[in-house]
Formats: structure tokens, C-alpha cells, sequence
């Protein structure tokens, strides 16, 4: 669809809903710095209003809460009568989500659009029950998190919006608001959280075998990530680590779900409080701490529970060889270094990376998660800041792709076999202005 | 000219990458760079007979030198290619595509690699900002003091109040229309920050003053990237236009280029056009012998400029030196959206210095490759409709070292 074919959508005035969380006030500066008149709503008045000082912060500019207002859900009628996209970023409960969607059906102008921020949960169970319109209006808009750093996000409308219609509000989100946009189907993680949360969740289960910083080595930013995966997880928290895990593992069916099972050690750590980052004292899998001055760093032993001192001198002489390749931009000599390296350390990292192609390249087709692999590329580049899967199949080359993927017991992709057969052409990778390079660290 | 000087394309990283955090060293920028740009252009790496590059201070900031043998590194087919850096601050890139293009004239190449490189975030900005303090008179001007350069530009714009009178509030329109068209840019580093006019004009603390009336909003920015464009004389565009099925015509060339060289202390060259129109002569003079030699009567012939907009002050003293007004009436063309991307003579589609960023010594080089992508209807989201002809102007230093190029097609 041309843009010239959409529909015409407004989107001048904006209400954010659960404004004071990161999300909130996240969702709340894109949409002020993207020129809308932005209504924050919390459960009181000074909450919303601690929202306009994060604004400020994340847009480095006092000016920008000139078009921004706050108000609480008593005015909810009031604040709704005018706009035209209702963004919610509540917790991320569905009994909560309902609840306030149900609220919001009964006063909602009958243009404007319903959106939810969440990071995987129905968009159909959140909207069950509720009026036509508001099912016809409703998408989910998953942005990731922080958004103004990372442009990535999925839409996933409700089966009863308009093709129409979703395809301007994505023209919007991807002209107007800067966003890197795909479509998703109303799965368990949509695309970005079900394909990464895959690869972080495998990486914490090895840990159990291995130790957490050998696998963080092992699967370090050289395989094509801003940072090792655990260190993402104690980042990102553990408490959303288990609610995304444990809802595709309930939800969903794939080859590979038994990747979705939290390991044991991080159950029992959680229920001690251990949430990673956002609780320094009790750590995740790592735990920073000061002594005598001095930033100090201990990691998780997963069998005992305990904290133990970072080895500095852990090196693997592969992990080095390929570094140096890639610190010169030598990024094809450098995966070729990692898919000829021998040893059993080196097979541990690549099945977790070849197994990170299948899966990505099996969330795509017509009865899956996204429509093309182009989708699975842009959102593990834009909100993961990972290599691409079909970037890493480039390097890799497809017949070593898929003689590794047998090797390593893993399923192929329909779109590998159609590569091998000749039928859609190569190199894959086909995002413009996106260089694949820059995600392999050295 | 004895021989035209073709540009037959190139490419330009993503300026918003971080190679530092990366943890990527100078080379990678070399390779990415070249590799990209023989991918864009489909040349086979064995037609290319020398390479140059422009880098300001990469001794300083990463403590590498001899740049041109980063050039032989990024392709076997390389090996032997004779290759030198050349250096003049922040126009160390124009300086290198002169260089370049002046072997094609002679008749001594066929084709000419020239990359522009900076790799800037290795270090804070505090002591980045001293190293940018190499590119003026450092003992007179920069030594001891934190943030030289603002300072200096802050004092252009003083200098234009007094002669002219200037109000902040036009050099506020000049930040928003950078930061506005480098969101149109895909490679811009600023395309996913907040600015609005609004901002630009306020004073606070996150729009505070650092040097005299240079606020951060009048600033460009601290930039890692890299631009490699490929030069040719007409025998080889001949062969290249042939092989592809292309239109010689349609081949954009410099038309002109204009290079002088100021006084290097700020004072020296304020003493020295006391009694002229034009603030700084030299920069006028080097437009005018590029619009002399592309045989361009004045600015109106051209479609689009792309100038050296370090800060604000330097982009409305480009104003009245191209000609768009009267000397000292560079408001005007501001007031009357002259310069916007929809006006009469855009200024800076790209988002210039200010809003696509400023790797010091690339930035020559991605100037002509922006003024390339205009001219053959390739700049995307930022394209200025039927754009035939684009100049540039790079400056080095405090207004120190002017090059100006004029980029056409016929």
C-alpha cells in the first residue's frame, strides 16, 4: 500500500496511561518530541507529574513539557474527550489492562485509537468482551525500552482493525516518530522478546553446566550484541525475564520450547529477591559492589547460589582471534574464525548462535510470528541491537549455515531452503542503511 | 580545468555509531568505509590507481598515524597503491579531494580513492575539545581554555553584531532547520534526537551557554565517521558510463572549486577585514573563484548548498558570503525561508554539521558525496527536487582555510 492510498490518521493529541512508569514516560517524550500535545495520567496527580521531569531528562530539554499536561484517572472522561490515541503502559497484568480498557471503552471518542505498550501479552484476551470500536481502533504498539534509544517497535493489531488503518498509523510511527516498524502477529513475546528472550533463557540454562561468565564469554558482543546475554538479563531485570519466559512457555508451541524454561537456581533466586540490576546488593548474575574505593565485580555461581570473584584473566584464545578480526572490521575473517574454531567451548557458542538463525528464520511465514525475514532483522537490530539472522547467515554462507545447523541437530528455515534452491536471491540481508558490522564488537 | 573531474559515487557510515563502544579500532572505519563504497559503485578494486585521505587528529585521538596505509589494508587488490593523508583541520576533507582531483586534472590518475575519516568519541569532551583547540593558533587561543572553539565562534558572531547587529533568535532557526532536515537523513546522527525551535531559543540547563553567545543547541556535533567518494578523469567515466549503460551526461563533476587560506588567529583576521563587506574575505573569495571556474554567475544558479555549519554563526556567515543577501543581512534569507529544505536555495539538506554531524576531517568528503546524492536525485527523504548543480564549503579552523566546491551534472 502506497502512502498515498492510507487513510488519513490524526494524531495530534495523545494520552498516556500509566505515565509515571519507564514505559510511561518513555512513550510520553516520543510522542511530545514527535510535535503531539501529550496528556500524562497516573493514579495521582504528583506521579504524573514526576513523569515531566523524566521527559525532560531523556529529551535534554526543559521546553518539551511545554506541550505535555498531567491529570489522574478521576478526570479520565474529561482527558479522553479530545484525543486522538490512547497509549497504555500500565503494569504488565492483564486483569489491570482489562480493567482500564474497560474503562476507557465507555468514554473513548469513536476515531480514537487504543494502543498497549505491552511486551507480549493477547492483544485479543486484553480487548475480550469490549465494544466493536474499540476492537476495530485497538493495536498493540510495542516499543522497546528506552525509546529513544532504541527504535525498534512492533504493531500488532487486533484481527478487527482495518488493514487500512494499520498500515497509517505505521507509516506515522515510521515517518513521523522515527521508528524502525514491523507487524506481528498476537503471539506469546510477539517477535523481538519470543526470538531474543529464546537466546537469553538457552544462555542462562548452559550457565547451570558452564558458569555465567564463561557463557557470557562464550556468547560475548562478538557474536553480534551490544552486550553478553546475561549481563542483559540482570539488566532488563529477572522478575520480566520470568513473566516473558514463562508466558511463551504456557502460550506458545515451537520446536524449541523447552528454551523457555526458566532454569531452577533462577527461580530460587528470585524468590530470595535476586532481580539482577535494579537490586545491587542482592546482585543477579552479577553483583557490583565497592571495597576500599574500589568498583568491585563478583559472578553467580549458579550450583551454589553464591557470589564468587570475576576471573580476569578468563580468556578464550577463539573468542581473542575473532575480537581482533572484528576490532579491524574484518568481520567476515572473524566469523570465519568463530565457524572454524575447534573445541567443545566453540561448539557450545555456535549452536547457541546458529540456533538463534533457526529460530528467528522459523518465526516467519504466513501462519507465524512475522511476515518476511526482513521483519525478524529489523527488530532484532533496532530493539535488541543485535546482529540480524539473515546478516549472520551472509557471513556464515548459507551452505555452512546449513551443514552447521544439521551438525548442531537444529531445523532449518523455509526461507534458507528457498535460498538454497536458488529461488530468493543472495547476500539476504537487505535493510538499507543498517550495516551489519557495527553489532559484531570487537 | 585541462581535464574534467568526474564523481562517480560513494558511501557514507552511520553517524550515529559509537565506534569506541564498539570497541573498534580506526581501521574498521577504513574498511567499512572502502568496502561499502565498492559495493555502491560496483568499481573493481583493481581500476583504482591511488587513494587519499583527509583525518584532522587522529594521532590525538587514537594515537594512529600514517593514515594513507590504512587505505592499502582494506582490499587485497590495494597492495602497492600509492596513498598519502592529507591534513588542514576541518578541512582537511575538502583538502584531500583537491589533491585528488588535481592529479586527475594533470593527467596523472584515471581514478582516485579519497576517504574522509575521524574517529572522535575515544575520548570526553572536555579533552576532545582541547584537541580541537590544535586547529586554531593553540598557545594564543586555546591553551588553558576549556571549549576554544564555541568561544571562537561565539566571537564571529559578535563580531557580525557589531557591524551588523544579530539576534539569537536567527541563529536558533538555523539549529532548528539542521536538526529538521537531518531527520529526513538516514545516516544522520541527530535523527532521533528532540529539537524544536522553541528549544533552540531557550537558555537552560539543558541548553546552557559555553562559549560567549554559543549555546549547545548552536553546536555541531562530535562525530565518528567515514566517507569515501571515488574521483575519475573522463577516459575511465567513459569506460565506467559504457560498461553500466549510463549517460556520461548524467555523471556529476566538479564544476569549480575555490581554496584560500586566512590568518590563523581570529584577531589577525578581524583586523584584517575591518575595512571590507565581508567579515571574512577569504571564504567569500574562495565561492567566488568556485562559481568563476564552474562558470556560475552567483548563487541562484545553484540548487543547493551544503556549508560548514560548526556552529550556527558559521552557517549565517555563509549566507551573506555565498550571496544569498547583502553582507550582513543573512537574516533576511532566514526570515524568508530562503534556506529551508522547501525554500528557494536550500541550506544543508543533509542537516549539515549541526544535525547530520561532524567528523572533522570527513566532513569535506561527505559534503560532496551529499552534493552527489542531489545531483543525481539520490539523497531520499532529503532530496531538493531537480537539484543540477550544489556547492560546498568546508572550512578549517576559525574561518582559517576555506575550500568550496561547485557539483553538477549537465
Amino acid at each position: 500500500m502506497t502512502t498515498e492510498t492510507l487513510p488519513a490518521v490524526r494524531l495530534e493529541k495523545v494520552v498516556v496511561l500509566g505515565a509515571n512508569g519507564a514505559m510511561g514516560a518513555g512513550s510520553g517524550a516520543l510522542f511530545a518530541s514527535g510535535g503531539c500535545e501529550v496528556t500524562l495520567v497516573a493514579r495521582d496527580i504528583g506521579k504524573a507529574e514526576q513523569a515531566l521531569g523524566q521527559i525532560q531528562g531523556i529529551a535534554k530539554s526543559e521546553t518539551i513539557i511545554n506541550s505535555v499536561s498531567c491529570a489522574t484517572y478521576d478526570d479520565l472522561a474529561t482527558v479522553l474527550a479530545g484525543a486522538d490515541l490512547i497509549f497504555e503502559c500500565l503494569a504488565e497484568e492483564l486483569s489491570l489492562k482489562k480493567d482500564i480498557f474497560a474503562r476507557v471503552d465507555a468514554v473513548r471518542p469513536p476515531n480514537a485509537l487504543v494502543a498497549t505498550v505491552s511486551s507480549g501479552l493477547s492483544i485479543r484476551e486484553m480487548s475480550a468482551g469490549l465494544s466493536q470500536g474499540f476492537q476495530s481502533h485497538f493495536a498493540g504498539i510495542h516499543l522497546y525500552n528506552p525509546p529513544h534509544v532504541m527504535t525498534g517497535v512492533e504493531v500488532i493489531p487486533h484481527p478487527a482493525m482495518d488493514r487500512g488503518l494499520v498500515a497509517a498509523v505505521e507509516d506515522l510511527l515510521a515517518n513521523r516518530f522515527g521508528r524502525a516498524v514491523i507487524t506481528c502477529t498476537d503471539t506469546p513475546a510477539f517477535a523481538g522478546n519470543r526470538i531474543g528472550f529464546k537466546v537469553l533463557n538457552e544462555v542462562a540454562q548452559l550457565a547451570e553446566k558452564h558458569g555465567v561468565q564463561l557463557m557470557d564469554t562464550l556468547v560475548g558482543p562478538y557474536t553480534g550484541r551490544a552486550m553478553a546475554p546475561l549481563a542483559t538479563v540482570d539488566l532488563v531485570g529477572w522478575d520480566v525475564h520470568q513473566a516473558i519466559v514463562d508466558n511463551v512457555a504456557a502460550n506458545a508451541t515451537d520446536e524449541a520450547i523447552g528454551s523457555f524454561t526458566m532454569p531452577k537456581y533462577m527461580g530460587d533466586l528470585i524468590h530470595h529477591g535476586h532481580l539482577g540490576d535494579k537490586t545491587p546488593e542482592l546482585g543477579g548474575f552479577y553483583r557490583k559492589f565497592t571495597l576500599d574505593g574500589k568498583l568491585r565485580s563478583e559472578v553467580l555461581d549458579p550450583a551454589s547460589g553464591k557470589y564468587v570473584a570475576v576471573d580476569p584473566g578468563l580468556k578464550v584464545p577463539f573468542v581473542e582471534q575473532v575480537r581482533a578480526y572484528h576490532r579491524s572490521g574484518r568481520y567476515q575473517q572473524g566469523i570465519d574464525c568463530f565457524m572454524e574454531a575447534e573445541g567443545a567451548q566453540a561448539d557450545i557458542a555456535r549452536k547457541v548462535i546458529l540456533g538463534y538463525v533457526s529460530y528467528a528464520l522459523n518465526r516467519v511465514g504466513k501462519d507465524e510470528v512475522v511476515a518476511t525475514y526482513a521483519d525478524a532483522d529489523r527488530i532484532m537490530t533496532a530493539g535488541f541491537n543485535w546482529a540480524p539472522p539473515s546478516g549472520l547467515v551472509d557471513l556464515i554462507g548459507l551452505k555452512r549455515t546449513a551443514a552447521m545447523l544439521k551438525r548442531y541437530d537444529l531445523p532449518s528455515a523455509p526461507v534458507l531452503d528457498a535460498a538454497l534452491r536458488g529461488e530468493i536471491p543472495t547476500p539476504l540481508f537487505n535493510l538499507p542503511y543498517v550495516t551489519p558490522g557495527r553489532y559484531f564488537a570487537g | 580545468m585541462t581535464e574534467p573531474v568526474f564523481i562517480l559515487g560513494g558511501y557514507q557510515t552511520d553517524f550515529a555509531r559509537n565506534w569506541t563502544k564498539e570497541n573498534k579500532h580506526i581501521s574498521a572505519m577504513f574498511n567499512e568505509v572502502v568496502t561499502g563504497a565498492l559495493q555502491a559503485t560496483q568499481i573493481p578494486p583493481e581500476d583504482v590507481e591511488v587513494g587519499h585521505v583527509g583525518n584532522f587528529a587522529a594521532e590525538l585521538y587514537t594515537m594512529q598515524g600514517h593514515l594513507g596505509a590504512f587505505l592499502v589494508e582494506t582490499h587485497p587488490a590495494f597492495s602497492g597503491l600509492p596513498t598519502g593523508r592529507h591534513e588542514a583541520a576541518c578541512a582537511s576533507g575538502s583538502i584531500a579531494l583537491l589533491a585528488a582531483s588535481a592529479e586527475i586534472e594533470a593527467g596523472r590518475y584515471d581514478l582516485s580513492m579519497v576517504v574522509g575519516v575521524e574517529q572522535m568519541k575515544s575520548v570526553d569532551s572536555a579533552r576532545g575539545g582541547d584537541f580541537l583547540g590544535t586547529a586554531a593558533w593553540y598557545e594564543k587561543e586555546a591553551a588553558g581554555i576549556s571549549y576554544p572553539f564555541p568561544k571562537l565562534f561565539g566571537r564571529l558572531g559578535d563580531e557580525y553584531d557589531k557591524r551588523f547587529g544579530l539576534k539569537d533568535e536567527h541563529l536558533a532557526h538555523i539549529a532548528a532547520i539542521n536538526y529538521a532536515n537531518a531527520k529526513k537523513n538516514p545516516l544522520a546522527q541527530t535523527r532521533g534526537w528532540y529539537m524544536s525551535e522553541e528549544h533552540a531559543k531557550s537558555q537552560d540547563r539543558f541548553n546552557s551557554n559555553i562559549g560567549g553567545r554559543i549555546k549547545i543547541s548552536d553546536c555541531s556535533q562530535v562525530t565518528d565517521g567515514a566517507i569515501c567518494v571515488f574521483l575519475a578523469s573522463k577516459r575511465y567515466t567513459e569506460k565506467y558510463a559504457k560498461a553500466r549503460g549510463l549517460d556520461i551526461n548524467k555523471i556529476p563533476r566538479i564544476l569549480g572549486w575555490g581554496h584560500h587560506t586566512a590568518p590563523l588567529g581570529f584577531d589577525e583576521k578581524v583586523a584584517e577585514s575591518r575595512d571590507n563587506p565581508y567579515v571574512l574575505p577569504h571564504t567569500r573569495q574562495a565561492i567566488l573563484d568556485a562559481f568563476n571556474r564552474a562558470k556560475v554567475a552567483d548563487v541562484w544558479a545553484v540548487d543547493a548548498i551544503e556549508t560548514h555549519d560548526c556552529f550556527t554563526t558559521s552557517e549565517y556567515m555563509a549566507i551573506d558570503h555565498f550571496g544569498l543577501t547583502a553582507p550582513g543581512k543573512s537574516w533576511q534569507a532566514i526570515e524568508e525561508g530562503v534556506i529551508e529544505l522547501d525554500g528557494q536555495l536550500p541550506i544543508n539538506p543533509s542537516g549539515g554539521l549541526i544535525g547530520c554531524g561532524h567528523p572533522v576531517g570527513g566532513t569535506g568528503v561527505r559534503q560532496v558525496l551529499d552534493a552527489y546524492r542531489q545531483v543525481t536525485g539520490t539523497a531520499g527523504g532529503y532530496q531538493v527536487e531537480g537539484a543540477k548543480k550544489v556547492a560546498t564549503l568546508n572550512i578549517g579552523g576559525s574561518g582559517t582555510t576555506s575550500c568550496t566546491f561547485v557539483v553538477g551534472v549537465n
